[in-house]
C-alpha cells in the first residue's frame, strides 16, 4: 500500500492511481477530467494527475470540484512542478491537497512545501517518517511563497 | 560592503548543516551518484578531472580583506596552496576532499561566504562592475540591486530546478564592464522618461555553443518593480524553456524561437498577473542595502602628479595598471593576475594574505574580482602608491600588462576541467613567451585576447578582440582563431578567421595577426579592434593562412 505524507501525517494512501485495484477514488488525468467535466459535474470530488507540460489555467475552472491534484517530478530535476504549485495555490485559489509524485526525496520537501505541497509520495527507500524533519530545514527564508505548511520566517 | 544580519548568518548556517547531511548521506551509499549531483552542484561542487572542484561564491566580485585571508587559509588547509578566480568573480579550487566540503563551507560561514548556487541548473552568482561605486561614468551604484537579487535568487522555492543555469549581471555605468549583453538577463540602470533611475532589460544573452547578443525586453522598468519583473521572466522560463536538449535548454533558445515580441508578450502577460502576490523591495529594504555601500571615510586629497621623480618600472606600471578614480587623490589599482608562467587568474595563499594586507592598509579593506580575471585595490591615495607598488613587486603582483595582450583571460581548460577539448593555460604561457617585451605589448595598445578550452566559453572568447577556442581534432588539441569580438561598448561577436590552427602554432599565429594590425593602422592611435572592423578579417586571413605560414 502506498504511503502518503500528508499534513505532516503518513498515512495509506485513500486515491487509487489508473490500473490499480482496490477501493478508492481513481486519480484522472487533465485530459480525462477535460473530456469528462460537463457530464460528471456535481459528482463527487475528483483527484487530477498532472504531467510537467499540462498547463494548470485548464484546471482553474474546474477546482471547485476537486480534492486532489497530484504534480508528477521527473527525476532529472525538472523543475515545472514547483511553478505549478505556485499557481495553483496562488493565482487559482486551490485549497484542496497537493501532492508532489515521482521520485521524491527528503532534500525537496521544504522547496516544494513553500510552493504549495502538502502531500509527498517518496521514491522508493526514502522513510516519510525520517523525511518529515526535513520541512523544518530552514527555519528562515528570503521569499514570501504559496506554501503554509511551513512558515519559515522573512525577513522583517 | 554589505554585512550578514542575524537572519543571513541563521539561513548559510543552515545551509552548511544540510550539505553535511546529504555529503554524510551520500558517503554511505544513502544517496545514489545521481541523487547526489543536483544537490552538490547547488553547492558549487564538481566532480573533475583530478578531484572534486569547489566553486566559491563572491557575489558582485566583492571581497573583505577578512574573507580573502579566509580563501588563503583555505587554499593552504585544504587545496594546494592556491586558488584560480574565475570570469564570473567567483574562486575555484581544484584539489579539494568530498568529505571535508562541509567543513570547507562551516570556516566560509563564519565570514559570511558560501558556495550556494555557483553550479547548477539554477540562479547563478549575479555579477557586475568592478568599478561599481567609484567610476566616473556610473549613474548609480550597482550593488545594493545585486545584493537585493542575491537574497531573491537564495534558494528560490519556485526557480531552484530551472531548465539550465541562469547569470544575472548589473551594470550602472555608461562603459559596461559586466559584460551583461551576453548574460540571460542583462540590467543596466537607466534614466526613465521623468528622469527617476529605474533599469534597462536585456533578456537571452550568451555564449556557449550558441552566442547570441540579449534583446531588449524593457527599456525601462521602475526599481521597485525589479523583483516583480524577474519573477515573471523566470516563470516563463521555468514552464517554457526547453528541457529536452541540454544545448537548447537556456532561456536564449527559448527567446529566439518564440522571438522577442512574443516572449515579451508573456513575460507582460504573467506580470500582470502576479502584480498583486510578486515581491516588491520596500522603501525601506533599498535604503539599508544602499547603506550598505556607502562610499569609505575618503580623505580630503588632492590630486598629485606621480611622475615627478618616479622609476621606468613604477610608470609603466602606474599608467598601465592604474585608473582614475571619482574622488580627488585617489586611483584605482588593478592587480594583474596574468605574470608570464602562472596560469591567469590563479594566486596562492601566500599573495593573498599579503595582497588583504595591503588593502587594509591602502584601500579601506576591500578587494575587488574583475570578470577579466584580475583584482582591484578600488580606493587607494594616490600618496601611497609608490610604497604599494613597491609591496607588489617582489609578491609577483605588480605586472604592468592590465588591457595589453598578456592580460588574457583563460579557462581551466584540458589541465583541470572535464569539459574541456584543449588546454588553455599552456596556450596563455606560449602566447607570454611570444610577447615578452613590455614595449612591444605597450605600442600594440589594448589587444583583448580571450581563451576557453571548449565551446561552452567560460573564457569568452566570443568577445574577445582576439578569441581562441580549443578543439578536439582527432584526439589532438587545435585551436580555432576569432576577430573583432568586443565585450564592452559596442557588443560585438568575433569572426571566425578559418582553420583551427595546431597547439604549437597558436601564438605565431597570434604575432602574424598582430602584424598585419601594425602594418596597417593609419595612427598610433587606431586601437586593434578600430583596424579590424574597418578592413573585415581578409587580411588577417591571407596572413594566417599565407602558404608559407605554419598554419597553412
Amino acid at each position: 500500500m502506498r504511503q502518503i505524507l500528508w499534513q505532516r501525517e503518513v498515512s495509506a494512501d485513500r486515491w487509487r492511481y489508473p490500473g490499480e485495484a482496490g477501493a478508492g477514488p481513481v486519480v484522472q488525468t487533465l485530459a480525462e477530467l477535460l473530456a469528462d467535466s460537463g457530464a460528471a459535474a456535481g459528482d463527487a470530488m475528483v483527484g487530477v494527475r498532472l504531467g510537467p507540460t499540462d498547463e494548470v489555467a485548464l484546471l482553474a475552472p474546474l477546482l471547485a470540484r476537486v480534492a486532489l491534484v497530484v504534480v508528477q517530478f521527473e527525476p532529472s530535476g525538472d523543475g515545472r512542478g514547483y511553478s505549478q504549485g505556485q499557481l495553483l495555490r496562488q493565482r487559482y485559489g486551490y485549497t484542496g491537497e497537493l501532492r508532489a509524485s515521482g521520485a521524491i526525496r527528503r532534500d525537496y520537501l521544504f522547496l516544494l512545501a513553500r510552493c504549495g505541497f502538502d502531500s509527498f509520495e517518496f521514491a522508493a527507500g526514502e522513510d516519510p517518517h525520517a523525511a518529515l524533519a526535513h520541512l523544518e530545514r530552514y527555519s528562515v527564508a528570503y521569499q514570501s511563497a504559496s506554501g503554509k505548511l511551513v512558515q519559515p520566517r522573512l525577513r522583517a | 560592503m554589505y554585512q550578514y544580519d542575524e537572519f543571513d548568518r541563521t539561513f548559510v548556517s543552515e545551509r552548511v548543516a544540510e550539505f553535511r547531511d546529504q555529503t554524510r548521506r551520500f558517503l554511505a551509499g544513502e544517496l545514489s551518484e545521481d541523487e547526489f549531483r543536483p544537490l552538490r552542484l547547488r553547492n558549487g561542487l564538481y566532480i573533475q578531472t583530478h578531484a572534486p572542484m569547489l566553486r566559491v561564491a563572491i557575489p558582485y566580485g566583492l571581497l573583505s580583506t577578512r574573507q580573502l585571508r579566509m580563501l588563503a587559509h583555505i587554499a593552504r588547509r585544504y587545496d594546494r596552496g592556491f586558488g584560480h578566480f574565475s570570469t564570473r568573480q567567483n574562486i575555484q579550487y581544484n584539489w579539494p576532499k568530498l568529505a571535508e566540503v562541509p567543513d570547507i563551507l562551516a570556516e566560509l560561514a563564519t565570514v559570511e561566504m558560501h558556495a550556494i548556487q555557483t553550479s547548477g541548473n539554477c540562479i547563478r552568482n549575479v555579477t557586475s562592475d568592478h568599478l561599481a561605486g567609484v567610476a566616473s561614468d556610473e549613474l548609480e551604484d550597482p550593488r545594493p540591486w545585486c545584493e537585493l537579487i542575491r537574497q531573491w535568487s537564495t534558494l528560490h522555492p519556485e526557480f531552484t530546478y530551472l531548465p539550465r543555469k541562469f547569470k544575472i549581471a548589473v551594470t550602472g555605468a555608461s562603459n559596461d564592464r559586466s559584460v551583461s549583453a551576453v548574460h540571460d538577463i542583462g540590467l543596466r540602470l537607466v534614466r526613465g522618461p521623468d528622469g527617476e533611475t529605474g533599469f534597462e532589460v536585456l533578456v537571452g544573452g550568451g555564449l556557449g555553443r550558441m552566442p547570441i547578443i540579449g534583446k531588449r525586453i524593457r527599456e525601462w522598468l521602475p526599481q521597485h518593480e525589479l523583483l516583480a519583473y524577474l519573477d515573471a521572466i523566470l516563470r516563463v522560463y521555468n514552464r517554457y524553456g526547453r528541457r529536452d536538449n541540454i544545448h537548447r535548454a537556456r532561456i536564449k533558445v527559448l527567446v529566439k524561437s518564440l522571438g522577442i515580441e512574443e516572449f515579451s508578450r508573456q513575460v507582460e502577460a504573467e506580470f500582470a498577473a502576479n502584480h498583486a502576490v510578486a515581491p516588491h523591495a520596500d522603501a525601506a529594504t533599498i535604503a539599508r542595502l544602499r547603506a550598505s555601500f556607502a562610499p569609505p571615510p575618503y580623505l580630503s586629497l588632492p590630486d598629485a602628479d606621480e611622475s615627478v621623480g618616479a622609476s621606468t618600472a613604477f610608470l609603466a606600471w602606474y599608467r598601465h595598471n592604474t585608473r582614475a578614480h571619482k574622488v580627488s587623490g585617489y586611483r584605482v589599482v588593478f592587480i594583474s593576475l596574468k605574470k608570464h608562467g602562472e596560469a591567469p587568474g590563479d594566486m596562492t595563499d601566500a599573495q593573498m594574505d599579503a595582497l588583504a594586507d595591503l588593502a587594509d592598509r591602502h584601500s579601506f579593506g576591500e578587494v575587488r574580482v574583475t570578470h577579466d580575471q584580475n583584482l582591484v585595490l578600488a580606493d587607494v591615495p594616490q600618496r601611497d602608491l609608490r610604497e604599494l607598488h613597491g609591496a607588489l613587486t617582489p609578491l609577483g603582483l605588480a605586472t604592468p600588462n592590465i588591457g595589453t595582450l598578456t592580460d588574457m583571460i583563460c579557462c581551466p581548460g584540458l589541465d583541470f576541467c572535464s569539459l574541456a577539448n584543449a588546454g588553455s593555460i599552456g596556450i596563455a604561457k606560449q602566447i607570454h613567451a611570444q610577447f615578452d617585451d613590455l614595449d612591444y605589448l605597450y605600442d600594440l595598445g589594448e589587444i583583448q585576447v580571450k581563451m576557453s578550452g571548449c565551446m561552452n566559453a567560460c573564457g569568452h572568447h566570443h568577445i574577445g578582440h582576439i578569441g581562441i577556442l580549443g578543439v578536439d581534432k582527432h584526439g589532438e588539441e587545435w585551436y580555432q582563431i576569432t576577430l573583432g569580438g568586443s565585450a564592452s561598448g559596442e557588443v560585438a561577436l568575433g569572426e571566425v578567421i578559418g582553420p583551427s590552427v595546431s597547439k604549437p602554432h597558436v601564438a605565431a599565429t597570434i604575432a602574424r595577426i598582430v602584424d598585419v594590425y601594425v602594418e596597417r593602422r593609419e595612427s598610433d592611435n587606431e586601437t586593434f579592434l578600430q583596424v579590424v572592423r574597418r578592413l573585415g578579417i581578409a587580411p588577417f586571413k591571407e596572413r594566417v593562412y599565407a602558404p608559407d605560414s605554419v598554419a597553412a
